[in-house]
């Protein structure tokens, strides 16, 4: 038996390595906590996608699962004690501006981290039934916790959402109206009435064209632009980069997580410039994940520079 | 080194004769070549945007508008460049696993090619920043190749007899830990996961020729290599002792196979991504049609491999209009069907 014992050792090396490692990546919970009391002034009952739940008149320490949460959150002028983001590196999405970069993330949107979720002591938690259901009992028994249906509902209609629940609906009402009226101004700054505009994610290879619905397609049309017409698939359409020429319009956006970077173009795309002579990158950050007002806004400022550049 | 050629022939003739069995050989090959033609056609005539034939012809002799042109030259010909250099090399490298480990149900990820490929890439993605699929074609290269050198660094001592197990289950455990690791990248950085995803499913689209090009002369030695080891794994169809006492050495062919595996799924994973159920499917087809000698079913290998990869790349063009289906979803659909019905004839997975 030549060497045995040396390739066993090795293999113990290796093995005990791998599992130091995943010990540390486990040890990183924090210690229980109480619900907070803080909230001792009055409540009422809200009735929401998961049932009726009693919940401050006006929450203070708010933990958001939901990026349309965040940014209605904030918009408000609430900054959250907790926020589930998409990506824990990049952390709190960079468009919500300087005081939101500090919010501390708690997870991400697909798996909040409820002991993080315990760790922020919450007076108010806003989840989404679509993605959350399950952890509803954890979570209420942390805070009143209360959940929009889902994410793909009207994004407006969950800004109102979020207001509501956080006892200022009259504030979403303004947040949409200052939004609409950014949009009336940016539809008549470039007579955008009659022109058509289309919104590209390239996504595996294929292009992921953003319908009327989505938010970005949604923000597009109350800029004044009409989508052109596709058999749309809820919010969006995939579609081959043989059939690029379909995506045509007078303003065709696409999203990139780095806008300043042409490569990052399609080669589809590259390859087709006569057809697409308005041909924009926009930073995916805002015009795909930034839903809610502030977002939007984003978009609008981004929108009314790329258009004045343009022309 | 010619014995156990003349060993298997004898074997063979016994059954057939030896005359029918050449005719039989070249019936197999012309179908195989007609079959790669055929696909070859279908590969630039179907595709996603219904452009009439018509237009296609016209496009290749170089007389096509601009949409057919860009359609057949910038699309169709790189993926079917693509989609051949990928079926070859999976082909030829699953039936040289199969071959080498003896074992009907091999297949090149056993070494940990694609684990490694896939770790290197989603490293890639979520900590360097890397993007463009020619340098993602790079990483995937480059983990192949140092997983494959681990896993027989590790799974190569000891004594010869046990090594081709060793070497295995070496493989198999380390390409669990890598896929282990590699999901956690992906859970802990969705960006990354996001763009792993298509490179994940096994896909030809936007594989231009600055993609495939490189990839080429590490698959053109890779079939060199396979070549020169045909003869020695005849041999050791018939066991490590027999093959040793009729002078094939046993350690050379291994090195030999090894570097032609790694070469050849690592560069076909470099280019498409982990493309399923190809290595696998492969060499049963050919083996059911052209018997036990290597040097054919290798050969064999090559022509059936362009095939199903092209025709699954054009079913996946096809299949969710307008969109597309990658073609690694496509050949896992194809390929467990035709592995489940030859599996249940008792001939086919014999080695």
């Amino acid at each position: 038996m030549p060497l045995p014992l040396a390739h066993r050792r090795r293999l113990v090396a290796v093995a005990a390595l791998s599992i130091a490692a995943l010990g540390l990546s486990a040890c990183s919970s924090s210690s229980a906590s109480t619900p907070s009391d803080t909230a001792t002034s009055a409540t009422h009952v809200m009735e929401h996608a998961h049932g009726e739940t009693s919940i401050p008149d006006a929450p203070k320490r708010v933990v958001v699962l939901e990026p349309v949460q965040l940014d209605t959150t904030v918009a408000l002028g609430i900054t959250p004690v907790g926020a589930a983001v998409l990506n824990e590196t990049a952390g709190v999405p960079t468009y919500l501006g300087e005081e939101a970069a500090d919010i501390p993330t708690v997870g991400t949107v697909a798996e909040p981290n409820v002991q993080l979720i315990a760790a922020a002591k919450p007076d108010l938690i806003i989840g989404t039934e679509s993605r959350h259901s399950a952890l509803y009992d954890q979570l209420s028994e942390i805070a009143p916790t209360v959940f929009m249906a889902t994410q793909t509902d009207p994004w407006r209609d969950n800004v109102q959402f979020v207001a509501e629940a956080l006892g200022d609906p009259d504030g979403a009402d303004e947040l949409l109206d200052a939004y609409d009226a950014r949009c009336a101004e940016i539809a008549k700054e470039h007579d955008t009435a009659g022109k058509t505009a289309q919104l590209i994610r390239p996504r595996d290879g294929v292009l992921t064209l953003y319908g009327p619905t989505s938010f970005a397609g949604s923000t597009l049309e109350c800029a004044g632009f009409t989508t052109p017409e596709h058999a749309w698939e809820d919010i969006s359409l995939d579609l081959s980069p043989e059939r690029v020429l379909e995506a045509k319009a007078d303003q065709v956006f696409v999203t990139s997580v780095d806008p300043d970077d042409t490569s990052t173009l399609p080669a589809s795309l590259t390859a087709n410039t006569d057809a697409f002579p308005e041909l924009h990158l926009v930073d995916q950050s805002f015009w795909i994940t930034g839903v809610g007002p502030l977002g939007g806004m984003a978009v609008l400022d981004d929108l009314d520079r790329l258009l004045s550049d343009g022309s | 080194m010619t014995k156990p050629t003349a060993i298997l022939t004898a074997r063979d003739t016994s059954v057939s004769g030896r005359a029918p069995q050449r005719h039989r050989l070249l019936v197999g090959l012309l179908a195989g070549v007609a079959a790669l033609a055929v696909a070859v056609l279908l590969s630039l005539f179907v595709g996603a945007n219904p452009i009439a034939p018509d237009d296609v012809r016209a496009a290749l002799l170089g007389t096509g508008s601009d949409e057919a042109d860009f359609v057949v030259w910038d699309q169709r010909v790189p993926r079917t460049v693509a989609a051949l250099a990928v079926g070859a090399a999976l082909g030829v490298a699953g039936a040289l696993m199969q071959a080498f480990t003896r074992n009907p149900l091999a297949d090149p990820g056993i070494l940990g090619v694609n684990a490694g490929a896939g770790f290197a890439v989603a490293v890639g993605l979520a900590f360097l920043g890397v993007r463009a699929p020619g340098d993602i074609a790079w990483l995937a290269c480059g983990g192949a190749l140092v997983v494959t050198l681990v896993v027989y660094a590790i799974g190569s001592g000891g004594r010869e007899q046990s090594s081709t197990a060793r070497l295995t289950v070496t493989g198999v455990a380390f390409g669990a830990v890598l896929a282990g690791l590699t999901t956690g990248i992906a859970i802990t950085h969705p960006d990354a996961f996001d763009r792993m995803r298509g490179w994940n499913a096994g896909s030809l689209l936007e594989r231009d020729l600055g993609v495939v090009v490189p990839v080429l002369p590490f698959l053109a030695v890779g079939l060199v290599l396979a070549a020169a080891s045909a003869r020695s794994l005849n041999a050791i169809a018939l066991g490590p002792d027999v093959a040793r006492a009729q002078g094939v050495s046993v350690t050379r062919s291994r090195i030999l196979v090894l570097a032609a595996v790694t070469l050849l799924a690592g560069g076909a994973t470099a280019i498409a991504g982990p493309i399923a159920f190809v290595g696998l499917v492969v060499p049963h087809l050919v083996r059911w049609s052209v018997g036990s000698d290597q040097r054919r079913i290798l050969g064999g290998s090559v022509l059936v491999g362009c095939v199903l990869v092209l025709c699954s790349d054009v079913v996946g063009r096809i299949a969710v209009l307008p969109g597309e289906m990658p073609v690694g979803l496509v050949t896992a659909f194809v390929g467990a069907p035709v592995l489940i019905a030859l599996a249940r004839r008792r001939t086919a997975s014999g080695l």
